[in-house]
């Protein structure tokens, strides 16, 4: 009896049945059988229920727009939320006690000693990594802003906000930090009230640049506010802040 | 043959819309192919356009692999944070913005599944040090099917269309070649060809870079 056709096999793997003949075939024929097991390892890797689609919808609770609200900047809020009862968690201006998202006072609290432990190592002068690219020719420093170590902490440095000639705006960071092992530095703007926020971008010991968002009101989010993060996906504000300061806009 | 093809490949990776959240639909709001655009685009509302349609599908897929609570919310943040990040690399015309998420949303599960396995192991490995058990060969197996399911939703995020539409419709909907013919319009000859050069090639990919199998 002739082997099976290949494209009789890839089916076979997908477990389809096959035609009387060809599945006769498969059953005594070890050369057949073999490359249909070898195709299935593939097929059985993705076969779990949960990836199933489209199975049966699961409506997030409120929270899980107001974390992604937080995390992208997107101060738009779907209707579903809008309308429902209770506070909005999408804009920090109106976060009440039943908010969920609150980044600064984190679940994750309990990582502040670690990553304390973490800061006590060596620490990295700025002056010893500082290799500016900025010429001063292509923008505007319009504001500096000091940023002083948090307590405990072992990080500080200055911000310069600088406006390009396009109009467009950037932050020009020096951060004097240890270097992170497993961990990494993230820069944000915060309103005063350290509710509302906005993530700039993953920064390092030495200097920088980073775009601050079109739009945004620097008296409204005048903190420049560098926090530690863990390699956790979780891109919520860490509740682990190490430097901080104030724009005088 | 292109052309038709070209028409059909929306049909590909269909995820229903979920229209069972009340008061998420109004009259105004551009269809989902235009919410795919526009999120394409960058444009803010649409990020809350396609939560509103689509967040109930991801949360029920990481409801399915965690129970509900805060790991499955976790999935379905990361899913949008992640889209909206990356939607430099989603192409409206090559697949609907809700299979796109929904693909997201496996190597999500599929991340979360691998560092619970890891830890298990670590765990395992630290109770059998402490009891300093003799070695005998029952250091804990690294799970390769974690593995091998991360490799395979790696490879079929680099398939083009209609190859990518075609295996996923076998892995994740169950359908059989001849219904995924009858779906996609695509003649049942070149499905099954599909197929098989998919899975060859998805096994090249384990056989390259996942871990050998005991003989």
């Amino acid at each position: 009896m002739p082997h099976c056709q290949p494209d009789e096999l890839a089916l076979a793997a997908l477990g389809e049945p096959l035609p009387a003949e060809s599945a006769a075939h498969l059953d005594s024929c070890e050369c057949c059988a073999s490359e249909v097991s070898s195709l299935r390892r593939a097929v059985d890797a993705v076969a779990a229920p949960a990836f199933a689609a489209p199975g049966s919808a699961v409506p997030p609770p409120p929270s899980v727009w107001g974390a992604i609200a937080s995390a992208t900047g997107v101060t738009a809020v779907p209707d579903s939320i809008a309308a429902a009862p209770g506070p909005d968690t999408a804009r920090p201006s109106d976060e009440g006690p039943g908010a969920t998202v609150v980044p600064l006072r984190s679940r994750r609290r309990p990582l502040l000693l670690a990553v304390a432990a973490v800061l006590a190592g060596a620490v990295v002068g700025a002056g010893a990594v500082a290799v500016v690219q900025w010429t001063g020719n292509d923008g505007e420093s319009i504001t500096t802003v000091a940023l002083d170590p948090l307590p405990d902490a072992e990080a500080s440095g200055v911000a310069d906000v600088v406006v390009r000639s396009d109009g467009s705006r950037i932050l020009r960071l020096e951060l004097d930090a240890p270097v992170l092992d497993g961990s990494y530095y993230e820069i944000w703007l915060i309103d005063r009230s350290v509710e509302g926020m906005f993530p700039l971008g993953v920064v390092a010991p030495g200097t920088q640049t980073v775009e601050l968002p079109a739009g945004v009101d620097l008296a409204e989010y005048p903190l420049v506010d560098v926090s530690v993060e863990p390699l956790d996906g979780d891109p919520t504000h860490s509740g682990v802040s190490v430097a901080r300061g104030e724009i005088d806009a | 043959m292109t052309g038709a093809l070209a028409t059909r490949v929306p049909i590909l990776g269909s995820v229903r819309s979920v229209d069972s959240v009340p008061g998420t639909r109004s009259g105004v709001d551009p269809d989902d192919a235009e919410v795919g655009r526009r999120f394409a685009a960058g444009e803010e509302q649409s990020l809350v356009w396609a939560y509103e349609r689509w967040a109930g599908q991801v949360h029920g897929m990481a409801v399915r692999a965690f129970g509900p609570g805060p790991d499955a919310e976790d999935v379905t943040q990361q899913v949008f944070v992640a889209a909206w990040t990356g939607r430099a690399r989603f192409r409206p015309d090559d697949s609907p913005l809700p299979a796109w998420l929904v693909g997201i949303c496996r190597h999500k599960i599929a991340d979360a599944w691998a560092r619970r396995d890891k830890q298990r192991r670590e765990a395992e490995a630290a109770v059998s040090e402490a009891k300093a058990t003799p070695a005998g060969g029952t250091e804990p197996a690294v799970d390769t099917v974690v593995a091998d399911r991360m490799l395979v939703l790696d490879e079929l995020d680099r398939l083009g269309q209609p190859q990518r539409g075609i295996i996923e419709l076998a892995f994740f909907e169950d359908l059989t070649h001849a219904q995924i013919s009858e779906r996609t319009g695509i003649p049942l000859g070149t499905v099954k060809s599909h197929i098989r050069r998919t899975l060859e090639r998805l096994r090249t990919r384990l056989e390259v870079d996942g871990a050998a199998l005991p003989a």
